[in-house]
């Protein structure tokens, strides 16, 4: 009996048979979100993915492979076959701050795998519990500063989005060993914020815009160059007196290294026509997303910003006090 | 008092509008096949069809998607009392009594109690929100970590009440689901916790891996060896539904049941869980005979479903008014929110009233529905207990492994299923009860993530447990049911018999 | 098996295989996790390092593990049973199996080619079938095919997870 199977198992194993790779897509293709389903980096990916099926005439499954602050995803999709049938929705923490935080990590986001480019840019808040004593971000910042033992930090685990912005700031503050009590996800860390069981946070626009209109948290300043039309009365970073945070949580999609050219144009081309849809656009802006600009969304200007902030994000991380 | 039914009415206009019932049919109808499937939970699915709602109007969407969500619930059941299988963490305490009353031929009535204890917990927990959201609120918010912490001690103490056997097997199982949760990467500092630097184990082991593993598949290795137990469950097939006298026994267990489950689905951090652990509790210490538990007791089935449904609905409060997700069902739910361009926060409710109160409204449809469905598929599911264990097994085997490959799109953690079987054969070998496991097992990730969180925040003073009057009172309460239930057990100690 | 003072009286032996295997279970389990745990940090009561719930709860275990091997030494009980080995190796084997080929597999020179559930489903009904004592082959192979096009009904079209259904066959 066990030879039997053991046999069929050959016999299968055998009729294996090699793929064409003609004209592309002709089959669906599965788009890899490293998270679990309904976080921002999942909804963007269902936005967009929904409308690049329309041109690509095939599906684009997404596939949740949550695991390693996403890192496990990614690990799966830029070690496939590059043959453009699986491909990776990543975002900041993925390609930019990864490789400072998980010292095994098995790609190489800078130089291992092939960007199609840039999805959206999502705006990061400074926000602190309503009854915080500063009422400004200068006043925030003497106040952090004086009072390193009686400020408490929240965040959404390490290698999370806010963690990793969050310990930029900290950073640049001076301040790295500030009392960082860490949540699992950033809905746990708001309600304790909420509530007034912890001082401040950093976090993802679409996660606390609605708290800060509603009046129950406040924020001090958005880290973008401009003011978010979802919130016109927050500041700038620059506006309020520290122009050096400067940092956004975007997503972006990535393929294998390798990948034919002609491929990577169809996927290009793909991603193009639907950040230039009108419902794609409002949904995305619904979400207080930025849209990426001509460069951004081609491979080279992907490839340049996950530089650009590894660069910046390196040094802060690698000095986090995590171990 | 009269703005609440305007605002009931209000809801009822929007969800009894023909679209809104078929959506809420399709989602209840969708819950309860992913409910029944070992494995493919409400998440995976509600993620599936997000994609699919974008057409429908926002309430419309919301509507079918919190209808897979308890839909699920009710499904998760049916698989715990048939196969005992637990798919989600609140169906293991159903397992315990549940799967004995369909070993003893009385499926139909476990199914049938539990539809029913389901459809009462959550038509009383559609008033809980419409009457109580907006106050209820207040409870979310007054729980800090230190509070949460001593919640978390009090569910583990219930764990040593949910023992069948000895208490000190039940200690070393709890402590066992605790170690297990500590394994995975460390929230705090990003550390591999004994994961024998193997990558797929950095998150954890994943609940229904472990959950499939020492229930599912530890089940049909011990009934491979005893085809005598297999067979009791073919031989008798008793009445299908519940009598009066059934009914009567079920009765005040599910208005209980109803009452806790509904308190502790509010909390965030997935309080819910909580809820059928708390009403098992609750009705083995007050019952005239508590040795009838872990015996096919059909208050056993009752409370704990009774809490699971009510603590499910609640769960929507703290989402709903707050706009925070106390679980991952409810993040999802914002997720959907969010697409569909319906930011949640504290604003719901005034800013999109037809969507706050639809929803309310089309619970109440919703959980009518899952009764109407459910009814009648109990004669289908005992049927299914006639079909010959040599195939019958085999097929929960191909549906849990599609499940668990599902849950994460994960190949290996199958494999880990097989390796938490065989750990959960040698559990039942050496004659330990896995349900505490499981209970430790859910708590412990929150316990150590709040217990850190608290002692963070109060500079390392444990004071801050006793300090605080919620958490003290939380403790103190822990303490009592320790002390009431390791009473007995010191002064007769081992007189029951320990039988399987 | 009620407490029995006399019994208790009687000196120190091994009066119930069942606990005290369990006892041992639970100090090897907590030798384990101590060992795992080794070289995590258990950090100070301000700031809980990631090895102070590990070690704590293991020791705790192996606490709670010695206790009920000395009480099996003094309280009778169940004695241990006979294992069957035939369930353990295909019903687990058959989960393993699917596990290994619905995505394929690379563990060192062993590669195993993404056959996708058409392959996997078949495998995993038919072996895991093997261990019922009243198997018959004929009526197991149908139902492994029959389970399988209800499987891939079900999961892959009515509600469309993505699982691989065939990617040498179909693409998919």
């Amino acid at each position: 009996m066990k030879k039997l199977a053991l046999s069929l198992t050959a016999a299968l194993a055998l009729a294996l048979p090699a793929q064409a790779q003609s004209k592309y897509p002709e089959r669906p293709i599965t788009m890899i979100v490293p998270f679990a389903a309904g976080g921002p980096t999942d909804i963007i990916a269902r936005i967009v993915g929904e409308n690049m099926s329309k041109t690509l005439g095939q599906q684009v499954v997404v596939e949740n492979v949550a695991g390693a602050g996403g890192t496990t995803g990614i690990t799966r999709a830029v070690t496939a076959t590059p043959d453009g049938y699986t491909i990776a929705m990543g975002h900041l923490g993925t390609f930019s701050a990864a490789p400072a935080t998980y010292p095994g990590l098995k790609y190489d986001p800078i130089n291992g795998m092939q960007t199609i480019g840039l999805a959206g840019g999502t705006p990061i808040l400074i926000v602190a519990k309503k009854a915080f004593a500063p009422k400004d971000l200068k006043e925030f910042v003497t106040y952090v500063k004086a009072n390193t033992d009686k400020v408490n930090e929240a965040h959404a685990g390490v290698g999370s989005v806010s963690w990793t912005t969050c310990t930029l700031l900290k950073g640049q503050l001076g301040v790295p060993k500030l009392n960082s009590v860490a949540y699992r996800g950033t809905g746990p860390a708001l309600n304790d914020l909420v509530s007034g069981q912890v001082d401040f946070m950093c976090d993802q626009i679409v996660s606390v815009a609605e708290q800060i209109k509603a009046g129950t948290i406040k924020a001090y300043a958005i880290a973008s160059a401009e003011r978010s039309p979802a919130l016109p009365d927050v500041p700038t970073t620059k506006e309020a007196g520290l122009p050096e945070y400067q940092i956004e949580a975007w997503n972006g999609i990535a393929a294998p290294k390798g990948l034919p050219k002609d491929v990577v144009d169809k996927l290009v081309d793909a991603l193009d026509k639907a950040l230039n849809d009108e419902t794609v656009k409002k949904r995305l802006l619904d979400l207080g997303t930025v849209l990426p600009t001509k460069e951004e969304r081609t491979p080279a200007g992907f490839a340049a910003l996950i530089k650009r902030d590894a660069d910046k994000l390196s040094p802060v991380l690698s000095a986090a006090p995590k171990q | 008092m009269s703005e609440m039914f305007a605002n009931l009415g209000l809801g009822f206009s929007v969800a009894l509008s023909f679209q809104n019932i078929a959506l809420a049919f399709v989602g209840c109808l969708v819950g309860t096949l992913v409910g029944v499937l070992p494995g493919v939970g409400p998440i995976a699915t509600i993620a599936m069809l997000l994609p699919i709602t974008f057409g429908l109007d926002p309430v419309g969407a919301l509507i079918m998607l919190a209808g897979i969500y308890y839909g699920a619930q009710y499904g998760g059941s049916t698989t715990a009392i048939l196969v005992n299988i637990p798919g989600e963490a609140t169906s293991v305490v159903t397992t315990l009594d549940g799967h004995q009353m369909a070993r003893q031929g009385r499926a139909g009535v476990a199914l049938g109690t539990a539809a029913l204890a389901s459809f009462f917990a959550g038509c009383v927990a559609t008033v809980v929100i419409a009457a109580l959201g907006a106050p209820l609120t207040k409870l979310a918010l007054l729980f800090g970590p230190a509070e949460y912490f001593s919640l978390m001690v009090m569910g583990l103490c219930f764990a040593v009440v949910l023992a069948r056997g000895s208490i000190l097997k039940a200690f070393c199982m709890i402590m066992l689901g605790l170690l297990l949760s500590t394994v995975g990467t460390d929230l705090e500092t990003g550390q591999e916790r004994m994961t024998f630097g193997f990558p797929p184990l950095s998150d954890g082991i994943d609940f229904a891996v472990l959950a499939m593993g020492v229930f599912g598949f530890a089940e049909v290795l011990r009934n491979l060896e005893n085809p005598e137990a297999r067979d009791v469950v073919r031989a008798k097939i008793g009445r299908l539904l519940p009598g009066w006298s059934d009914i009567k026994q079920a009765a005040m267990p599910v208005v209980r049941g109803t009452g806790i489950g509904a308190i502790l689905g509010i909390l965030p951090g997935n309080g819910a869980v909580l809820g059928p652990f708390a009403s098992y509790t609750v009705e083995k210490k007050i019952a005239k005979d508590p040795s009838r538990f872990g015996k096919g007791a059909i208050e056993g089935v009752a409370g704990p479903e009774a809490a699971n449904n009510a603590g499910a609905q609640t769960a929507f409060i703290p989402l709903l008014t707050l706009g925070i997700p106390p679980n991952a069902v409810m993040a999802l739910m914002v997720g959907a929110m969010t697409i569909h361009g319906i930011i949640p926060g504290p604003q719901v409710m005034t800013k999109n009233p037809d969507l706050f109160w639809g929803m309310i409204a089309s619970m109440w449809i919703g959980n009518l529905m899952l009764l109407v469905i459910n009814l009648p598929l109990v004669g289908l599911w005992v049927k299914l207990l006639q079909v010959p264990y040599r195939l019958m097994f085999p097929a929960i085997l191909i549906f849990c492994s599609i499940g668990i490959y599902s849950v994460n799109n994960q190949p290996v953690d199958v494999a880990f299923t097989a390796l938490f079987g065989l750990f959960g054969y040698l559990l039942i070998k050496l004659g330990f009860e896995p349900a505490p496991m499981l209970l430790g097992f859910v708590l412990g990730k929150l316990m150590e993530e709040k217990l850190r969180q608290a002692l963070i925040i109060s500079r390392g003073s444990f004071m801050t447990f006793i300090e605080r009057p919620i958490s003290a009172g939380l403790l103190l309460v822990a303490v009592a049911i320790l002390v009431i239930a390791l009473m007995p057990a010191m002064s007769k100690k081992r007189e029951e018999v320990f039988t399987e | 098996m009620s407490l029995n003072k006399i019994e208790a009286a009687q000196g120190w032996r091994i009066r119930s295989t069942q606990d005290f295997a369990g006892g041992l279970f639970m100090i090897g389990l907590a030798a384990l996790a101590l060992f795992l745990a080794r070289d995590l940090p258990l950090g100070t009561l301000r700031q809980i390092g990631p090895g102070m719930l590990p070690k704590s709860i293991a020791v705790i275990c192996a606490a709670l593990g010695a206790l009920l091997s000395l009480n099996a030494m003094r309280y009778k009980g169940e004695k241990l049973s006979g294992w069957s080995w035939r369930g353990v190796f295909f019903v687990l084997g058959a989960a393993v199996v699917f596990g290994l080929t619905i995505r394929g597999f690379e563990i060192g020179p062993l590669k195993v080619p993404q056959l996708g559930m058409l392959v996997s489903g078949p495998l995993v009904v038919f072996i895991a079938g093997l261990a019922a004592e009243d198997v018959r082959l004929k009526e197991l192979a149908i139902f492994a095919v029959a389970m399988t096009t209800a499987c891939a009904l079900l999961f892959k079209y009515a509600l469309s997870l993505p699982i691989p259904l065939a990617p040498w066959l179909l693409g998919i």
